[in-house]
Parts: C-alpha cells; structure tokens; sequence
C-alpha cells in the first residue's frame, strides 16, 4: 500500500497502535487494590474526547474550510444518535450479551444514521447553500431546533422523556477505530482537489466560479459529507451514554463546537482535534472550580479571538495530519 | 466562423441600460480591446459573457454554442477564462494551489477518491502537479509556488492571475484592466506577454484597460463604449483619431 512508504506514517500507526494497548492496559489490568488506573469514568471521558473531535472536525469541514457558517451541528448528531437508537433498540432489540449479532447490527446502525443524517443535511444546505451570505447560519439554527422539536413529540423516540435503555456498544475500540477512520477519511478529503475548492470557495467564490469550480455543488457536498459524519458521531454517542434526550441535541450544544472549533483554530485539522481535546478534558482539570466552569469557557474564547484570532493552531497541521507532498520537482531549475 | 459572436446585447439594471445593442465579432487568434470612461459598460460586457449576469436581450455564440443562460463555471469548461479588475486571488493557499483549483474540473478523480486517496487520486496529484509547475515557471512563478499566494508582491499576483485562467485551457482568455497598477516598464513587459501568450496558448484575447500605451500597443482592433453605447470600432490609429472619442473621455470641445 502506498501511504506505507512514508515512515512517518508508519509511525504514527505505531504511536497509535501503542496509545491503544497502553489505555487498554489501564483500564483493564487491575492495578491498584483490584481496581484498574482508568476506571470507567475515564475511559467515557476519551470516548467523548474521540466524538468531539469527529464532530468538531465534520464542522470545521464546513465551517472552517469552506467558509459557510452553520451553527447547527448538533440537529445532525440527534439524527445519527436516535435513528441508530431506533434501529438497536426500539425495532431489533439487540444487546451486548451476543456481541456477533450485536456488534454488525451496532455499525449498520450508526452507518444508518450517519445517511439519514446526510439526507437531512441535504434537505437543509440544497437550498440554503445556492444563496451567498448568513442564510445558512439562519437555516442550520431553525432545523437544529426543529428537529429537537420533532423528537420531541414523537413518541416512539421517547418524547420528552428521552430514550433509554441503549446497549452500550460503544466502547475502546469502537471509538479509536470510528475516531481515527473519521479523521483519516476527512483529512483525505481536505488534502485532495476538492478540498482545494472548498478553501476556493471560501477565499473567493467569484473567482472559484471562474475557474470552473460548481460552487454551490462543493458547498452541497462538503455540507452533506459533514452532515454524515454527524450523524456517526450520534450514533456513537447514543450507545456510549445509553440514554438520549432531545435536549442533549440543542442549539447550546452546536454553540459548544463552534467554540472547540474557533478556540482549537478552524482552518487547521489539527485545530479541530486539539480544541474539543482541550474543552473535554479542561472541565477534568477544574474540577474543584465546577460551578466557575462555565465562566472559563467563554473566558478561553475571549481570550482566543483578542490574542490568536485564528484560533490555537492557526494555519499549521501536526506533521502527521499532512499528506507526503510532492518531491521537489525544482532540483534542475 | 467567429470564436465568440454577440448580437444585440443589452442589459438592464433596474431601469437603468447598462448595455444597449453591443455587437462584437472576435476571429480566431484576435487581440481586441473595449475601452471606454469609467461606467461605460466595458466590466457589464465582461460579466454578462462570464455568464455572471444573465442578458436582458441578445445572443452569445462562443465557439458555435449559445452560452446565454450558462452558469460561470460551465462558460469556464467551455473555455473562456477570464481575470478581474481587483485581483481575486485564493490568497490563503499557496501559489502552485491556486493553479492546481483551475484544473479541477478536468481532474480525473471523484469524490470518493478524495476520501480513500485512492491510486488514482495519487496519480491525478502527480499529473496535476507536474503541470502546475511547468506553468508557473512559464509566468517566472515557479520559485515561489510554496508560498501564500497572498503574500507575493502586486505584479507577481497579476501573473498568477493570469497563469490560473490558463490553467482552465481556455480559448478564449478575457483580461479586465490586466494594465491597472503597474508602470510603463511594466506595462511593456505585460504587453509583449499578451502577445506571446496569444501564440504560445493559440488564445484570443479580448481586454479592457485604461493605459492607452497598452490598448494602443497591443490591439489589432478597438471597441469604444460610452453610456452603454458602442461609439466607434476599428484600428488603432483610426480610433486615437475619432473626435467621438475625443469627446467621450474628455468632454464637449476639447
């Protein structure tokens, strides 16, 4: 395979491969007085660092790269997380106890998810992405609180009351495959032709037009492949918590990307990873000053727009985000 | 037959006639320039034929096929390429990428390559790559092609401009104002590159620009526009003699 010619890659699968046994290590082996180092608490806690940053970085694909601005991530999340709920729980009832059933069942469900959620980002960009300005911001905020309404009074979802009783599929390996495969498709996608016209399209979508970049088709497609990736994340996410509320799913939600993605820096990959790292585990960190954490959110935002407007990261990538760029052609010039 | 043919256009703003009756004709391998006072109409024209605007009345034939009701960037595939009066770079990616975004639409691989990085993604980058850089060394470009396009200095943005509307192979190449900012040594300089691009890419050009040292030098044939009107056509010499036109840039009894 070609992307293992470089060492660097290799490399970096190896440093993950060893980040992977040294937690599993943790949180299994019994260390201290029968107990693992890691106890349950932490390893939800990664796996909520894990979604975050897919969900940060389908947003930054959107938000960052392609310069339209939509502030209603979590509408997505809720149909990836209630449609695969629906399908585990509510229609097949499969379980935890027979994993060879449950866990196809699991990735079908979620994969699931993740389409109906980029129907419903079709349904939502199509029209709004053909007009240029802030329609997109208006509309992404009208369906996210819509569809938490809708969930809200349907009752085979669970209405009000949220749905529970979700087999907790979600688990170590679950999410180091479903973050670094996400991360790894979308970072692809960034570093290709079409990721150069999304940052066209955002540095200038007259221009892009006159190079011969469909415009509105790459704001429709990015838009529906970020919905996608939403959508998976929900899924996820629903059988990590094994309950899920519509509320969980509101506007205060997709607020809480948009400040990972902005602090983190959203023209970068490696912004997008490193901003809802540090919002995740940050909380952890506080935990003495609970009732001050939400005063540190807006503080760290503050503070990030007045001394590094470009977010963390700015423009840079961690080496082992870029893609082996091409050999220096100039060496006779 | 006429690469691009325009009957009768006239566009409408409001009440306001932007354009009325404009006539052109451009042969193959023809450097024609519209010129014309400010708000003549000369940057309608060119957004009216780049499919920004659509026409209120008329008829675009470019290279046999009606273009009226095309979008830009299906005009673009076509192979009309234009530049524009303030430079529009994609100013936060770099020089030899903003070559590589005019290709695109002839990039051999899909979406799904993008996402798998498949062998033909690796292939396509190569292609792309290589032809990239041979360009920029075309335009003297080729050293800096790492860098953020943003950051080059104005003439050297002017050139990449004009290097990325050949990277979508066009036919026909439309130059607004290619002159604007630069000084006579310059000015030569882009002068023999019309020239030299014009054989080089087997291109017709058609531009507008205000330093007449460049209109003069360059054109085989003139258009002069004022008020949306067409008020004289022909060559150089004709044109520079024309009282009309006289009295189009400076006024009544001049």
């Amino acid at each position: 395979m070609r992307f293992l010619r470089s060492h660097r890659t290799l490399a970096t699968i190896l440093v993950f491969v060893l980040a992977y046994v040294v937690i599993k290590v943790l949180s299994t082996v019994p260390l201290v007085g029968g107990q693992p180092l890691m106890n349950r608490y932490y390893v939800q806690l990664l796996a909520l660092v894990g979604i975050n940053i897919v969900m940060t970085v389908s947003l930054g694909m959107v938000n960052g790269f392609t310069g339209q601005f939509s502030i209603g991530h979590a509408g997505f999340m809720a149909v990836g997380a209630y449609t695969s709920a629906l399908i585990t729980t509510v229609w097949l009832h499969v379980g935890t106890s027979n994993p060879w059933v449950g866990y196809p069942v699991f990735v079908l469900a979620i994969i699931a998810g993740g389409v109906v959620a980029a129907g419903a980002g079709y349904l939502v960009g199509a029209p709004s992405l053909r007009l240029k300005g802030d329609y997109l911001a208006i509309v992404t905020l009208s369906a996210n609180e819509l569809i938490r309404t809708v969930i809200r009074v349907t009752p085979v979802l669970g209405g009000p009351r949220g749905l529970g009783g979700i087999p907790r599929f979600t688990n170590l390996e679950v999410i180091f495959v479903f973050t670094i495969v996400s991360v790894v498709l979308m970072r692809n996608y960034v570093f290709s032709s079409h990721g150069r016209s999304m940052k066209a399209v955002r540095d200038s979508e007259i221009a892009a037009e006159a190079s011969g970049i469909n415009t509105t088709q790459q704001k429709v497609l990015v838009f529906v492949f970020s919905a996608f990736f939403a959508g998976i994340s929900g899924g996820v996410f629903a059988h990590l918590l094994q309950f899920i509320h519509p509320d969980n799913f509101s506007f205060v939600k997709s607020l809480e990307y948009l400040i990972y993605l902005y602090v983190g820096g959203s023209m970068s990959l490696s912004g997008a990873i490193v901003g809802p790292a540090i919002f995740t585990l940050l909380p952890e960190l506080l935990r003495n000053l609970q009732q001050w954490r939400l005063v540190v959110y807006p503080l760290v935002l503050i503070l990030t727009m007045i001394f590094r407007t470009e977010g963390i990261m700015g423009l840079k990538e961690f080496s082992f985000i870029l893609i082996p760029q091409r050999q220096q052609k100039g060496a006779d010039a | 037959m006429a690469l691009l043919e325009i009957e009768h256009l006239t566009e409408f703003f409001g009440g306001l006639r932007a354009v009325s009756d404009f006539n052109i004709r451009l042969e193959h391998g023809e450097i024609v320039g519209l010129i014309g006072p400010n708000g003549a109409g000369k940057t309608t024209v060119f957004n009216v034929i780049t499919g920004v605007y659509r026409p209120t009345q008329g008829t675009i034939v470019f290279d046999g096929r009606s273009i009226v009701g095309k979008k830009t960037h299906q005009i673009t595939q076509l192979g009309i390429a234009r530049t524009f009066q303030t430079i529009r770079l994609f100013s936060q990616s770099s020089v030899i990428d903003n070559i590589k975004i005019a290709y695109h639409f002839r990039m051999p691989y899909g979406n799904m390559d993008s996402f798998l990085h498949t062998r033909k993604y690796w292939e396509g980058e190569r292609m792309v790559d290589d032809y990239a850089i041979d360009l920029l060394r075309i335009f003297h470009l080729d050293q800096q092609a790492d860098n953020v396009s943003g950051s080059l200095p104005y003439g050297a943005q002017r050139r990449l401009e004009i290097a990325r509307a050949l990277a979508t192979k066009p036919k026909l190449l439309i130059l607004d104002e290619p002159a604007a900012g630069m000084n006579p040594a310059e000015a030569d300089e882009l002068m023999t590159m019309i020239r030299w691009l014009r054989d080089q890419f087997d291109l017709t050009i058609l531009l507008i620009e205000h330093q007449m040292r460049v209109v003069m030098g360059v054109c085989e044939r003139i258009k002069v526009m004022d008020f949306g009107e067409t008020i004289c056509e022909g060559v150089p010499e004709y044109v520079r003699n024309d009282p009309r036109v006289c009295e189009a840039y400076l006024g009544k009894g001049a």
